[in-house]
């Protein structure tokens, strides 16, 4: 009696251990499973979005989940070829961020300025110049620009409709048309820092875009901005 | 008084000049049309109706000044001049503190002009928006799929525990009743033994049942061999339920607007913080399901979204789950496929303006379903899937200098100068495919 009970124990016992194995095949959804050979998977030199803490073995701490992106060292200069004109455009901006900035748009690392430096901004003039030949290339890539930066708030045709005010979600985007007295370097300053609702575009945007960006913008306000008609041409060449 | 004709004519365009004030003006006043107009080109870039922006929500904001005991007037002097307004009143005073932004003067607008704007303004009547589709729905599922596995765990052992039991009294039922009847058992059996009379018993289908459970495993074997290393509808949890189906598809926001270095680098890019506040500034969510998410976006910028909303900059990371990952042995680059190849973000990870879950590695099944894709055959970022697609992607149709990007002139002079044979293979089908400038070899991606 009590010989047969043992053993039923014992089944019952088994039976629960293979079924808690069934389960625990269930992987981690968070890991995308086996690979043929690990130490060729991941990189000992730093790649993008991949936490470091632990390589080969090692673990660290310290930088356990902790971002792999971040800002390049104070008053770094991005490489961008010797060709002198694209490398004046992309020194860093001299106009700076104003002081209230830091609440309105979260500038804690920034160099800011006692002085509104938007004001200032009126007087400077885009460094890209339009030419006859370069014109149909800026205004282009200006569009390219423009629809895949802008136009979901500011509206294909700049009249600040786009897709994201037409569906509700957003409001208060004005109509380019509107703004007109803007200086180029106003223009320039609002993408860069952003301005009201708008935030800084200076973190997807070099220098060289957001100039040519000034262009599209300006193509908006007036259609004939920068058209260099076949009379102008000839103007030109004499 | 002699009146000349010239005066006569002055007399009746300033006559119709008035009558055409008093028809149409002055009645756009009474239906505040104007002040509808107004609004929207002066003001609402900054102030909404019903919630505070860059600028106080303006509705019924003539109320609140004379409630907290702002003189009569100071609105208005305020819209054309705030900081003579605040030299003039205590309450303008206070409300300039409001926010560090600095409102616009707009002198160019009269008294009866800004009365309109706030007539119009107090007019409107609030429209409250309506739940939309809670965004947990796959929260909730995934926590009753694992309820229903403890379910079937349980079941599983009431059920043996039953079948043993049975077992049990059968068997003591047995000899008891053998014992009755007199005959003694013929040893006593262990269920060993007892086992193994059966299987000699029935041996054939043991058998059989045998070489169906080794071919059977075999199987599974190579399955699993063959699954490794395979990350189709790999789906990692993520900290944020981000839908791309609102963002890309209802709001049409570009792909490359948030994956920003796209056509720059390796890497597509995580858009940081500061561009989804770009947006969520102000887009703070209608349900409290999207309300819990964004604030995680707020707490990861440091921003206070209440009043005028401020950024007290203690931040913190957002940590992403990675979903696709690449050995490191092979080498990517984004910037090289979809500015140089041309190559559209739905070819590879398929049409997320209709995703609405967490992404997930989509499998080669819903990658084909896509319209305009390659089609193929082999799971989603294995070596196959790259090779076949290397091999039926163009560069171009025609001679390589057709495509006028420059990027590929060098190879088509060199092809032109050293093996025009060659370059007459490659387009004898009427194009150059990925495969036939060197997307085949080793090299290019196992360095």
């Amino acid at each position: 009696m009590i010989k047969i009970n043992y053993i039923a124990l014992i089944k019952v016992v088994t039976v629960f251990f293979i079924l808690l194995n069934f389960v625990s095949c269930s992987s981690d959804p968070d890991s995308p499973g086996l690979e043929y050979m690990p130490d060729m998977y991941r990189s000992p030199a730093i790649e993008p979005y991949v936490d470091y803490a632990e390589i080969r073995g090692r673990e660290n701490k310290e930088i356990k989940l902790k971002r792999s992106a971040k800002r390049p060292p104070y008053g770094s200069i991005p490489y961008v070829g010797t060709d002198s004109s694209t490398v004046s455009i992309m020194m860093p901006y001299n106009r700076k961020a104003h002081i209230s900035m830091k609440t309105t748009h979260g500038m804690y690392d920034d160099d800011l300025s006692e002085i509104n430096q938007y004001d200032l901004a009126v007087s400077d003039k885009n460094p890209l110049k339009l030419t006859l030949e370069n014109s149909t290339k800026i205004f282009e890539e200006g569009k390219q620009l423009f629809n895949s930066n802008c136009a979901h708030c500011h509206g294909k045709k700049g009249d600040g409709n786009g897709p994201m005010v037409k569906s509700g979600a957003y409001a208060g985007v004005p109509n380019y048309s509107n703004l007109t007295n803007l200086g180029d370097g106003q223009i320039f300053y609002s993408i860069y820092y952003g301005k009201g609702m708008m935030g800084a575009h200076s973190s997807l945007l070099n220098k060289k875009e957001i100039w040519t960006l000034v262009h599209y913008v300006r193509k908006f306000q007036d259609p004939d901005y920068g058209n260099f008609d076949l009379n102008d041409a000839s103007n030109l060449e004499q | 008084m002699k009146i000349s004709s010239s005066q006569v004519l002055a007399i009746f365009i300033k006559l119709s000049i008035r009558a055409i004030i008093i028809l149409f003006i002055i009645p756009s006043f009474k239906s505040n049309g104007q002040g509808e107009a107004l609004f929207k080109a002066k003001c609402a870039t900054c102030h909404q109706i019903f919630k505070d922006g860059t600028g106080p929500k303006l509705y019924q904001v003539r109320q609140k000044w004379s409630d907290g005991g702002a003189k009569e007037n100071s609105i208005i002097l305020w819209v054309n001049n705030w900081s003579k307004a605040v030299a003039a009143d205590p309450y303008a005073q206070q409300v300039s503190t409001w926010s560090p932004t600095a409102m616009n003067n707009f002198p160019d607008l009269s008294k009866d002009q800004i009365t309109s704007i706030f007539d119009w303004i107090d007019s409107q009547e609030e429209v409250v928006a309506s739940a939309g589709p809670s965004s947990e729905v796959g929260a909730e599922d995934i926590d009753q799929s694992s309820n229903s596995t403890w379910i079937w765990i349980i079941l599983g052992v009431i059920f043996s525990i039953i079948i043993l039991a049975v077992g049990g009294v059968r068997r003591q039922l047995q000899s008891t009743s053998l014992e009755i009847d007199g005959g003694k058992l013929e040893e006593d059996l262990s269920y060993l033994d007892e086992l193994k009379r059966l299987a000699w018993k029935y041996r054939k289908t043991v058998a059989i049942s045998i070489v169906c459970i080794i071919i059977g495993l075999v199987v599974s074997l190579f399955l699993t061999l063959y699954s490794v290393g395979v990350v189709e509808n790999y789906q990692p949890s993520q900290p944020i339920n981000f839908p791309h189906s609102i963002h890309a598809g209802v709001n049409g926001i570009d792909c490359k607007y948030c994956h920003n270095s796209v056509n720059k680098s390796k890497s597509a890019g995580l858009p940081t913080v500061n561009v989804c506040m770009n947006c969520h500034k102000q887009i703070n969510g209608n349900t409290p399901e999207q309300q819990e998410q964004i604030q995680k976006i707020y707490a990861a910028a440091g921003y206070d979204p209440s009043g005028a909303g401020k950024y007290t900059g203690e931040t913190k990371e957002i940590i992403w789950n990675k979903v696709h990952q690449l050995p490191d042995h092979v080498y990517f680059n984004h910037s090289q496929h979809v500015k140089v190849g041309g190559i559209d973000c739905k070819q590879c990870h398929g049409d997320m303006t209709k995703m609405d879950e967490t992404v997930k590695v989509q499998s080669i099944q819903a990658l084909n379903m896509v319209e305009g894709n390659i089609k193929l055959t082999k799971p989603t970022l294995t070596m196959g899937w790259c090779i076949e697609c290397h091999g039926a992607k163009e560069i171009s149709t025609g001679s390589l200098d057709s495509k006028k990007d420059g990027y590929y002139d060098e190879i088509h002079k060199r092809l032109m100068d050293g093996d025009k044979d060659l370059y007459r293979k490659y387009l004898e089908d009427g194009k150059v495919t990925v495969k036939e400038l060197g997307g085949w070899e080793c090299a290019k991606c196992h360095y």
